[in-house]
């Protein structure tokens, strides 16, 4: 599936570090190649609300790694190990993740389990998990060993231990063993595991090679003119694609330095970002939609004395679907900090193929059109006319290099030029197929192209993503299942059995979606229907999942599919139509 | 303990008639309050009370008994 090399990649105005993607390179040896050409060059700056940064060079990265790695290599970790990283953000996350690939296994970062989640499920979906993604090994904090053990132990598992590497002493003598040994990796090899959404404990194990990322990196570096006096800044978390190859494995091996911030912290505390741009001077960041909102309604003026966002050249907006209003309010708001017009651009990526598919082009506003709604509901790009509902859609670019783009109807043909479709992919950075998953690959990957799901259009050449083929909803860049929903509130008492189920409802103020439930119950009184509200939003939060908004219904009221089950898109037309209805109760 | 008018402000906030908060109660622990509409909390107590937290407050908060004591703190 890999390509060649891109000759202009190496032009001097970009002044790219020589050699990225050479024949016998791998994510290891472009690490160390930095090390000893910048040892004092930093690396990674991690960021903490209050306190110092924490700052890695390229030497410091390194020799850090290598401790971690002997000791992993101590204690029975082998070459193609799949080694599962579940710990909290912190420093040493970042050389612990390269001291798996430098022990020759595969990393897999995943997500720390939210505190609601109750354990037994959060312990089902890494037991789901593992059986695809061939677990060996779970890096944690000691916090989750009584969660976690039981996995060790019990038949059916593939997880052979627990280590908790933030207690190790280091391993000096050992670590140079390694630099004088260095794992024999080739670039074919498997550098990392990453999981693309599925409903609980089903998440579909994508496995990327040396090669795969080199490559991919490089060629998404040339779409968005990186060079080396950039400095990246992400708050996203490194269990995504977007976190984890554009704002991770990007500046590290291009041997430019990253600021890492905590993905609670900033939630919490959004002015984080704009603090670290201010302090730092940072250049690029990738954002998700709702992101711009959290930044743009809830920092408050006293949080800005001190910014300046002159030094940012690029915004990228990806991982759900770029709300016009969202750039607007952004620039809105911190045009007089400095923000440039010109920094907004937006790209369409996803783990299936590394990372990037498309990227709008750099130092542009992306284009945006004003398209008919009630066309584009039923499928046909149409410009509005006055006094028409209109929907302005932004543009995600054009394929990057080595990327093809079709929109196809629902038997996989050619869409009609202006018609909304699905949006089929093929990628020299795609991957091979879900690991141990077939069936599934089968669904999505045919003929080299894969079917992403995603409804878009394309106008110009220029791709336009404007929602799921599916009923996922996509709540601030993560993908939530509405099976996964449904069936943690399936069992609450008073709802008809079956007769429940879980929509996406657009939040304009989060600049994304949330989950809503409609239910049908026999009840009626308004205490009982507050109590009832109350019951399903608890449910959710069991399962790990806010639910902003209950509408309870009478018996029959939900529209059926022809399966016979509640429709969910029928449904919710209706529940569009129907709200204002005595019959619709909602909370 | 957790004051009636703090309580109130974070209730409100989150469309909840009643829900038992007591000092060791944790976000997570009340229906609606998660990571996305935290900083909507805490700029629904900062407006109720005429108060001001900076970041660092913010992310040292554990407990609903830590945000009543740093809002006692900055009221005096």
């Amino acid at each position: 599936m890999m390509v060649g090399l891109s000759g202009n990649l190496y032009t001097s105005s970009l002044r790219m570090p020589r050699g990225v993607g050479t024949e016998h390179e791998t994510a290891w040896s472009r690490w160390c190649k930095n090390a000893a050409e910048r040892p004092n060059s930093e690396a990674i700056i991690h960021w903490t609300g209050g306190e110092a940064a924490f700052r890695w060079t390229f030497s410091t990265l390194l020799a850090a790694a290598k401790e971690y790695a002997s000791s992993l290599v101590e204690r029975g970790v082998r070459r193609g190990d799949v080694c599962a990283i579940i710990l909290h953000h912190n420093s040493q996350l970042y050389p612990l993740y390269l001291a798996v690939c430098a022990a020759g296994a595969i990393p897999a970062i995943l997500a720390y389990p939210n505190p609601r989640l109750h354990p037994d499920k959060f312990r089902q979906g890494i037991e789901g998990m593992s059986r695809r993604s061939g677990l060996d090994w779970i890096l944690t904090s000691r916090e989750l060993q009584p969660v976690l053990e039981p996995l060790v132990t019990g038949s059916g598992s593939t997880i052979r231990g627990l280590h908790f590497p933030l207690e190790w002493e280091a391993h000096r003598e050992d670590s140079q063993r390694l630099q004088e040994h260095p794992p024999q990796l080739i670039p074919t090899d498997p550098l990392l595991l990453q999981h693309s959404s599925g409903t609980t404990g089903l998440q579909k194990p994508v496995l990327l090679s040396h090669n795969a990322v080199l490559e991919h990196v490089k060629r998404y570096a040339e779409a968005i003119s990186l060079t080396n006096s950039d400095k990246i800044v992400s708050w996203l978390p490194l269990y995504h694609d977007m976190g984890l190859i554009a704002a991770f494995h990007l500046p590290l091996i291009f041997g430019i330095p990253s600021i890492q911030i905590d993905p609670f912290q900033w939630v919490m505390a959004p002015s984080l970002l704009l603090e670290a741009i201010t302090q730092e001077r940072a250049t690029v960041t990738w954002l998700p939609n709702f992101a711009f909102n959290m930044m743009a309604f809830k920092v408050r003026d006293e949080d800005l004395h001190e910014v300046d966002l002159s030094s940012l050249r690029l915004i990228v907006n990806c991982s759900e679907p770029v709300r016009y209003e969202s750039h607007e309010n952004f620039l809105k708001r911190f045009q007089p900090y400095g923000l440039r017009p010109t920094a907004f651009s937006a790209c369409y990526a996803m783990a299936e193929t590394t990372f990037a598919v498309t990227q709008t082009p750099i130092g542009v506003v992306p284009t945006a059109v004003a398209l008919d709604r009630a066309s584009l509901a039923r499928g046909k790009v149409e410009p509005v006319t006055d006094g028409v509902p209109a929907r302005i859609c932004v543009s995600s670019g054009r394929p990057i290099e080595g990327c093809e783009v079709r929109i196809v109807d629902e038997n996989r043909f050619d869409a009609a030029p202006g018609s909304v479709g699905e949006i089929a992919i093929t990628s020299a950075a795609m991957f091979s197929g879900y690991r141990n998953y077939p069936e599934k690959t089968a669904e999505v990957l045919c003929d080299g192209w894969y079917y992403s799901g995603d409804y878009g259009f394309q106008v110009d050449g220029e791709l336009f993503v404007i929602g799921r083929k599916k009923d996922i909803i996509i709540v601030a860049g993560n993908n939530i299942y509405p099976e996964d929903v449904e069936d943690a509130v399936g069992a609450v008492p008073r709802v008809i059995p079956g007769r429940l189920v879980a929509i996406a409802e657009e939040n304009p103020e989060l600049g994304s979606e949330h989950v809503a439930i409609i239910a049908e119950t026999s009840i009626t009184s308004e205490h009982d229907r507050k109590s009832l509200r109350l019951e399903i939003v608890k449910a959710g939060m069991a399962s790990g999942i806010t639910i902003a908004s209950v509408y309870l219904v009478p018996p029959r009221w939900l529209i059926k599919s022809s399966a016979g089950k509640p429709s969910r898109k029928g449904s919710r037309e209706k529940l569009m139509t129907d709200r204002q209805r005595s019959e619709v109760w909602s909370g | 303990m957790i004051k009636p008018d703090l309580k109130h402000a974070i209730l409100d906030e989150l469309r909840l008639e009643d829900w038992q908060i007591d000092d060791e109660t944790t976000a997570a622990e009340v229906p609606g309050w998660d990571s996305l509409s935290h900083v909507n909390v805490i700029l629904a107590v900062e407006k109720a009370f005429g108060v001001r937290f900076s970041n660092v407050e913010v992310l040292k908060l554990n407990s609903i008994g830590d945000l009543q004591r740093l809002l006692d703190s900055k009221l005096g």
